[in-house]
């Protein structure tokens, strides 16, 4: 679990091209999105892509979306459980 | 507004559509078009805002005219709009009613799907939308539309009127990060997904040179597409003649972004293409846009 959530931080900085973060510096509980991480819903959309390319886990819809995209801890619980 | 005057004005407006209805049932769409007009006059002699909201496009769009010939534009474009919605409430009553539609570009739709990512069907308030979204049944992949709940109930009210079925499945854009979870997994699966590209409501947005002014567009469409690798196409109607309309393909491309902080440019660079097909569609048919918000100073 750990593993990945050191993956999804990776990910997250490289392929959204987040300038001035560390993976390391990225809180698993923090709020990716808005006041947290600052992501925005272009970062959702190649997110949602970002996920299906590197976990062939697929986000289907806005219920899923808002319950995975909280936080670290919560998208790597939904690629966990999509995984099996 | 007190309450009894909305009731009494909700009253008002279904009457108002019910008399329409019945002059449909009893006089064919030429009867309705008849009725059409006196009550456009009425109406734009009694409503300032009409004038106030349809002036931020019209006096763009035809910045020579003066008072009278703008209460003329006004009164084209609000008598074109008016058309359509009868022209809908006419196919929706009359079961063996057809409006003719040419397409044109139809084959390079059908090559951009046949790539297998997905397309963005970008399109805008022009002719009768949910005619053309209904005409491009034909494309063999199933097919979304992205719409706020205005629109929805809009194009539900037409389907609903029409046979029951609507051509698309309809994705709402007043969810979480307004809709593009859905419109980015129906697009993974190859499927059409039409936006429409000329109302900014929220969410991430370009500014674009349109009509000889800088004006706001919405630009998630772009971005959805850069992400995702799919092709946007730009799709406008237009009604050519009592019982028919054509619909025209007017550009398509693969949008693409750099980094992330020229992402903004990026995308308007791509709003800015579909601003100037839009550009070309209301020099060629000025009365049908409608658009009765100000973009210019959103």
């Amino acid at each position: 679990m750990q593993e990945l959530k050191e993956q999804l931080k990776e990910i997250i900085v490289r392929d959204l091209k987040l300038q001035g973060i560390e993976p390391a510096g990225i809180e698993d509980d923090a709020p990716l999105f808005e006041e947290g991480l600052g992501l925005d819903s272009l970062d959702a959309v190649e997110l949602v892509v970002l996920v299906q390319k590197h976990f062939d886990v697929q986000i289907e819809d806005m219920d899923e979306g808002q319950a995975a995209f909280k936080s670290i801890n919560t998208l790597t619980e939904f690629i966990e459980a999509r995984r099996k | 507004m007190g309450k009894v005057k909305r009731t009494l004005l909700r009253l008002l407006e279904a009457l108002g559509h019910n008399i329409f209805y019945l002059f449909l049932l009893l006089f064919g769409q030429g009867g309705a078009y008849l009725l059409l007009k006196p009550v456009i006059v009425t109406y734009l002699l009694f409503s300032r805002k009409i004038h106030r909201n349809a002036a931020c496009y019209l006096k763009r769009r035809f910045p020579d005219h003066g008072p009278v010939r703008l209460w003329l534009d006004t009164y084209r474009l609000v008598h074109s709009f008016g058309q359509v919605l009868v022209d809908r409430g006419w196919l929706g009553l009359r079961r063996k009613a057809q409006l003719r539609g040419d397409l044109i570009g139809g084959d390079r739709l059908l090559e951009l799907v046949a790539e297998g990512k997905g397309l963005v069907l970008l399109t805008a308030h022009v002719g009768n939308w949910q005619t053309a979204l209904a005409h491009i049944r034909g494309l063999a992949v199933p097919i979304n539309s992205l719409m706020h709940y205005e629109e929805e109930a809009v194009a539900k009210h037409y389907f609903d009127l029409r046979d029951g079925t609507a051509p698309f499945k309809i994705i709402k854009s007043d969810g979480f990060m307004g809709g593009m979870i859905e419109s980015t997994a129906a697009l993974g699966r190859g499927e059409v997904v039409t936006i429409m590209g000329d109302r900014y409501a929220g969410g991430p947005w370009a500014e674009v040179e349109f009509l000889g002014a800088t004006a706001r567009l919405p630009s998630a469409a772009y971005s959805l597409a850069a992400a995702t690798g799919a092709p946007v196409a730009i799709l406008l109607a237009a009604k050519t003649g009592r019982r028919s309309y054509t619909i025209k393909v007017w550009d398509d491309f693969y949008p693409a972004t750099g980094e992330r902080h020229d992402r903004q440019r990026d995308l308007g660079r791509w709003a800015d293409r579909f601003a100037k097909s839009l550009e070309g569609y209301v020099r060629q048919n000025p009365y049908q846009w409608y658009n009765f918000f100000d973009l210019w100073s959103q």
